[in-house]
């Protein structure tokens, strides 16, 4: 019986730990995210303002060259483009969104800043792209430092609070 | 024949916003066949022009001429085309844009009217883009072949010639087939090509896009393509040793001078330009020292009244009368 209640106790505090542990990295998976997300932006300028390529191309040189756990969604904004042939790019970039807000952890402003590039790209000279990546890229690094704090306040106390509240359970249970 | 031309406008379809592309599907195929320029203003009925005529296209894709009855075009529907005309990348085509076109995949070109701003070097860009003009190119093979043997000057040789006609009419396809005639070899001179350097100056000749000819210009032409004929002439006849320059719709003071250049370099020109007559080149200053000058050998006037590219009439360019 001991050694039944044992083994429960054990499950308990493991599963409520892992839950702690996936809330927690959560915060440090965004930071990273946003991180890759800022790479593959510098890319797409760089193809964009120096390259001049024209945008499909350029996106997937994004997909190419960027961190993949990131840049598979300049493919599939590329694949929409394409695809859809709505001659709009705010779009194909807004059939993208829900995927970044879910396998990408980001926030409701990571997305907002990340369609904010969609409604300018390509419809522009040079220069003026060039002006709005400048903007976009000081937007994310705002964003970067409020998710690196949110990381560092959060990460370890999620964690934590998730085997505690395993024990917590464990102990009332007993 | 119908078939390869309703091919060709539906290629030029796939740069047209989906809901203007859906209603232009609908059209009858004679129109689709003959169909030369689809024009989008903001605000205005959708209009296209085809043979030699212009009408409107209705929601259910209908061809009528009473303007009320034509779809509107909105400002978002030109915003749309121009995105999938630039391939989504304004960006890429900002030299293109200043000079008012953008060159298609087939070399069909799209005129651009909008707010023109200026900078420091001229023209700027162009701002709050207002109207498409979608020019479906078609070559005609063979439409030059009967004028082939009115220029050759034998034994081995081709007359300055100057081709002639109102807008619309084919100036550029008949020089675009000739170059090819002369470029391929023509059977009068035992099948000798010539080396032919194109300036083509407005993109139209050759329809380059990417480097690559979108017309058939023959197997012995280079092609500067965007440059300016005095320019391109200095460039040719330094680097390229061509034996035939030509280029389209002379007019200024600089085209003649280029036009000097060749013939002193022994070259042969083949130029086109817009008139009716030769009194109407000689009222045109710069023309009128060509003429003078006797420098072309063969003028060449079209209409457009057996379908385009008809030769009206090849007049001799020391005795100015009919051959």
């Amino acid at each position: 019986m001991i050694f039944l209640k044992l083994i429960g106790g054990f499950l308990i505090i493991f599963s409520s730990a892992i839950l702690g542990f996936n809330y927690g990295n959560r915060f440090s998976k965004r930071f990273e995210n946003l991180c890759f997300l800022e790479q593959c932006i510098k890319i797409l300028e760089t193809e964009i303002v120096y390259g001049a390529y024209p945008l499909p191309d350029a996106l997937s040189n994004v997909y190419t060259k960027g961190n993949k756990k990131v840049s598979f969604i300049f493919e599939r904004i590329k694949s929409h483009l394409l695809g859809s042939r709505e001659g709009d790019v705010f779009n194909s970039f807004l059939s993208v969104a829900d995927t970044a807000k879910d396998e990408l952890s980001f926030k409701d402003e990571d997305i907002e800043l990340f369609l904010s590039l969609g409604r300018i790209l390509g419809s522009s000279d040079r220069e003026d792209q060039e002006k709005n990546f400048r903007i976009v890229l000081n937007q994310i690094k705002l964003l970067q430092e409020d998710a690196k704090m949110e990381m560092d306040k959060n990460e370890k106390m999620y964690k934590n609070l998730g085997i505690l509240m395993g024990i917590a359970i464990v102990l009332i249970l007993l | 024949m119908e078939k390869k031309d309703i091919g060709i406008y539906e290629n030029v379809l796939e740069y047209i916003s989906l809901e203007l592309s859906n209603i232009l599907k609908k059209i009858p195929a004679t129109y689709k066949a003959n169909i030369e320029e689809i024009r989008l203003r903001s605000g205005a009925p959708l209009n296209i022009y085809c043979m030699n005529r212009d009408y409107f296209v209705t929601r259910e894709g209908m061809i009528t001429n009473e303007k009320e009855k034509g779809v509107m075009v909105e400002r978002n529907d030109i915003m749309k085309t121009f995105q999938l005309i630039s391939n989504y990348s304004v960006y890429a085509f900002e030299e293109e844009i200043r000079n008012g076109f953008i060159t298609l995949k087939g070399g069909h070109r799209v005129g651009i009217g909008g707010k023109v701003l200026y900078g420091a070097n001229g023209i700027d860009k162009i701002k709050n883009i207002s109207s498409l003009n979608i020019r479906i190119a078609r070559e005609k093979l063979g439409i030059s072949n009967k004028l082939v043997k009115y220029i050759v000057d034998f034994p081995d040789s081709i007359y300055n010639t100057l081709i002639i006609s109102p807008p619309q009419c084919g100036k550029t396809t008949i020089l675009r087939d000739l170059i090819r005639n002369l470029s391929s070899g023509i059977d009068l001179l035992q099948g000798k090509g010539f080396k032919i350097g194109v300036i083509d100056e407005r993109s139209e000749i050759a329809g380059m896009y990417n480097g690559i000819p979108q017309h058939n210009i023959g197997p012995r032409t280079d092609v500067l393509d965007g440059c300016n004929k005095k320019d391109g002439t200095m460039m040719l006849l330094r680097s390229m040793s061509p034996e035939i320059i030509a280029m389209d719709e002379i007019g200024n003071i600089q085209d003649v001078e280029a036009i000097h250049e060749i013939l002193k370099a022994g070259v042969k020109i083949i130029a086109t330009v817009h008139g009716n007559s030769i009194d109407d080149l000689l009222s045109r200053r710069s023309l009128n020292i060509l003429v003078n000058d006797r420098i072309f050998k063969r003028y060449v006037f079209l209409d457009n009244s057996q379908g385009v590219g008809t030769i009206k009439s090849i007049i001799d360019g020391d005795t100015f009368t009919p051959i």
